[in-house]
């Protein structure tokens, strides 16, 4: 088994080394013949982490410096976004505004012409009405209680 | 190492290429992103800024804008057969004639065509239902009139892009049109506002508020038409006016025309002209409440001054001036209006001179407009001075060679009202929320002289040419005039007739002058005793009980009836000699109670149940304490008398049987 920094070695440039002079007739090696792999066993349960007492102090710094960056972040954009949602509120409302407005002048334009007096006058001549004539029409006054219809 | 500048040119490279394209998105090229930016996320949305409404003096609505769109396509981007084909099925459009529309557009290369404007809201419905991008809507507005024809020569009409064409709605233009804002509205992709940003601030037009008041107004309109209808008359006009302020309460001109529809080729050409206010006519008659009034002011001339008539005959410089009113000899001032003498005004006039006559034909606003807020107002015609001929005192004296509008004679008659002052008529109350004053009064007369006229004119109701006009309640006072119609193209006067009828009421404490005039009416019936007068009654009375005015008179057990069938009613006609052309040579209508009036032979209208045949009590009602006198000396009759002015109440009423020796309590008041 090679270790590692000999199998790193082994994929650099190789470095010349002045050869020796070759048996002709011998074998050619195989390449990497030499080197061997083997397992090493390592046995780390013995090893236990020493105690650090400033740890969880760090950690709950990092926490907390998490959180403050996270409450400001929030600070920032939460306006921006209620803000947008307010407009989409905003802008749905003025334009429900704007077709109240047109229905309510609409709705009173039927009412005039409900109104006509064209119209009413048509209306009691239909139910058989006449104009009153002289004296007919006559003025209640208001009674103490401020009732101008007598209650029996 | 070679690596790594590699890799630094690469990166200065790419953040240079970066920097640029920055540059030249944010700089050499903003305008145009920014513009196609806010073309996509912008809305431009205008704001309404309506034609401000206008008012009856009540507060009801006489004319309002609402909110209308319009449909509008761009023809480059459209399939024009299948455009054409769907647009005119959903708004009821003619295909073809569409089609060749848009195919023009196409072919001007014109990215704008109208389809139709001011479509109905179910059709916008319908359209919007089809979600079809290319079909755009532009926000419009409408006029309206829901009252339909009332009174729309008062208010007139609007053109297609709501300019004023007529009446109020030309003259108050600049007040009532607004101008829209506009809106800039930042959207989602979804076209949702986020945000709107104000471009331009709406500014609605301001509201009118007239002194019309819709209920008297339909009246006037209601009993015009019938009665230009029943007269047979080419025209009519009715103004009813407040004599104090000058209010215009009714101002009425027939034939008419619904303002909410534009002209259409057929319409009666009459329709649009304002009659009351645009066209001008010869008085005739009426214009003697001006001739005694001149004369009361500048002569020694009363009531009770005699006034020679000449038997129905006037020799004038170059001309006779026949008076078929035989008989009518000398007889007091008061019964030269009372059954208006066409001779007697004359003589009338001829002590008040030209001088004075022209005078105060102008102090009266004759010759000049009134300044009534209406385009095309007539001033008239009152001819200067040094184009007076040798008789024209004599025709202007009985409302001839001089040319008024209704509207001018509703003014005249507010002076006698209101006790002397000249007020110009108006029609606008409040601009907005702020009250218009009236204009400056300014004294014609002196309240006496217009006292004594109200108490002359009275006459003309109770027992002259104006019986007709009478209102059960009230005292009325008033003038007829029947006015022929001069034919220019042949030369000479028809027997067309303007009839015309300006009264006040009640007498004691005038709340309403009305002149109600019939242009073009035929024969006896078209005089305005007869056709003009009954107008003014039902539109007074009306009007009166609607402005709650209280009554100064006792009521009528029954209605009022006509009690005499005497010819009475021709008295005030102004007839020309129809053989010549001149415009004042004079002749008397028929008159076939001889000529012997109230005033003439101190006799009151008795009135005779049919049953009965036992003597009964006389009407005494607006006689002369004098008068009465005389006839209860002459029929044996004892009066008790009380107060002083003209006979108002009596006790028994007339009609009743009169028992032997019982005397008769009679109230005079002025």
């Amino acid at each position: 088994m090679a270790t590692l920094p000999a199998f790193a070695r082994s994929n650099e440039a190789p470095v010349a080394i002045p050869r020796p002079q070759r048996d002709p007739f011998g074998l050619r090696s195989l390449p990497y013949e030499d080197v061997f792999f083997y397992c090493k066993r390592i046995d780390n349960s013995r090893l236990v982490r020493e105690p650090d007492p400033k740890a969880p102090n760090a950690c709950w710094s990092a926490v907390g410096v998490a959180s403050v960056i996270l409450a400001l972040l929030l600070g920032v954009l939460a306006p921006n976004v209620a803000s947008t949602l307010s407009g989409y509120r905003l802008e749905s409302l003025r334009s429900e505004q704007r077709q109240l407005l047109d229905e309510r002048r609409t709705l009173e334009l039927q009412e005039a012409e409900l109104l006509s007096p064209a119209r009413l006058d048509q209306l009691a001549k239909d139910q058989d009405m006449v104009a009153p004539s002289a004296g007919q029409v006559v003025h209640l006054e208001r009674g103490a209680d401020g009732a101008v219809a007598m209650v029996k | 190492m070679r690596r790594l500048v590699y890799l630094t040119v690469l990166a200065g490279l790419w953040g240079g290429a970066i920097f640029l394209k920055l540059f030249s998105l944010q700089v050499l090229h903003h305008q145009q992103y920014a513009r196609m930016a806010r073309g996509r996320q912008e809305l431009r949305i205008e704001i309404p800024a309506p034609r401000g409404t206008i008012f009856d003096r009540d507060g009801q609505p006489l004319a309002m804008s609402v909110p209308a769109e319009s449909v509008f396509i761009d023809p480059r981007k459209v399939d024009l057969e299948v455009a054409s084909g769907l647009l005119a099925g959903v708004l009821h459009l003619d295909r073809a004639q569409l089609y060749g529309s848009m195919k023009q557009a196409l072919e001007n290369h014109r990215g704008f065509l109208w389809i139709k404007r001011k479509i109905s809201p179910q059709e916008a419905a319908n359209l919007r239902a089809l979600h079809l991008r290319w079909i755009a809507f532009q926000r419009e507005s409408e006029r309206h009139y829901p009252n339909g024809p009332l009174a729309a020569h008062v208010l007139g009409s609007v053109d297609f892009e709501e300019r004023g064409n007529a009446g109020i709605e030309k003259s108050m233009d600049a007040v009532l049109r607004g101008e829209p804002g506009r809106i800039r509205l930042l959207t989602d992709v979804k076209r949702r506002g986020i945000e709107s940003q104000l471009v331009s601030e709406a500014r609605p037009g301001s509201s009118l508020t007239l002194t019309i008041d819709e209920r008297v107004q339909f009246m006037a309109e209601r009993d015009i038409a019938a009665a230009v209808e029943e007269h047979h008359a080419v025209s009519g006009s009715v103004v009813a006016m407040n004599p104090y302020t000058g209010d215009i309460l009714a101002l009425a001109s027939y034939p008419t025309y619904d303002p909410n529809k534009g002209p259409r080729p057929g319409e009666n050409r009459l329709a649009r002209m304002n009659h009351a206010v645009s066209v001008p006519f010869e008085p005739g008659s009426v214009y003697k409440v001006i001739t005694l009034s001149a004369a009361l002011e500048t002569t020694p001339l009363t009531p009770d001054s005699l006034i020679n008539c000449h038997g129905g005959v006037l020799r004038l410089p170059g001309r006779v001036i026949h008076d078929s009113h035989s008989g009518l000899g000398l007889i007091p001032m008061a019964i030269v209006l009372a059954k208006s003498s066409n001779i007697g005004a004359i003589m009338i006039g001829m002590q008040v001179g030209q001088q004075n006559m022209y005078r105060y034909m102008r102090a009266f606003g004759f010759g000049q407009r009134t300044g009534i807020q209406l385009p095309a107002e007539s001033p008239g015609k009152v001819r200067k001075l040094e184009y007076w001929g040798k008789t024209s005192l004599a025709s202007v004296s009985m409302g001839q060679e001089v040319s008024v509008t209704t509207v001018q004679l509703a003014q005249a008659a507010s002076v006698i009202a209101n006790g002397g002052m000249l007020v110009r008529p108006r029609l606008i109350l409040k601009k907005g929320d702020r009250p218009v004053p009236p204009a400056q009064p300014v004294r014609v007369v002196r309240p006496e002289t217009a006292i004594t006229m109200r108490q002359m004119m009275e006459g003309v109701v109770l027992f002259g040419t104006g019986r007709r006009a009478k209102v059960a309640g009230y005292s009325v006072g008033g003038k007829t005039g029947s006015a022929q119609i001069f034919d220019t193209a042949i030369g000479h006067y028809t027997h067309t007739y303007n009839g015309t009828f300006m009264g006040i009421a009640p007498l004691t404490n005038p709340a309403i002058v009305a002149v109600v005039t019939l242009n073009g009416t035929h024969g006896e019936g078209g005089f305005g005793g007869v056709a003009a007068a009954p107008v003014f009654q039902v539109v007074a009375g009306e009007a009166l009980r609607v402005l709650d005015v209280p009554k100064d008179l006792p009521e009528p057990e029954s209605p009022p009836k006509t009690l005499v069938a005497k010819n009475e009613d021709m008295d005030d006609l102004s007839i020309a000699d129809l053989g010549s052309n001149q415009p004042n040579i004079l002749e008397e209508g028929e008159n076939e109670d001889g000529g012997q009036g109230p005033g003439a032979s101190g006799q009151g209208v008795e009135v005779r149940s049919a049953s009965s045949q036992s003597p009964v009590v006389p009407n005494f009602r607006g006689m002369t304490m004098r008068a009465v006198l005389t006839e209860a000396a002459e029929k044996g009759i004892t009066i008790l008398p009380d107060g002083s002015g003209v006979a108002r109440l009596q006790d028994p009423p007339p009609g009743s049987a009169l028992h032997p020796g019982e005397r008769i309590r009679v109230r005079f008041a002025r």
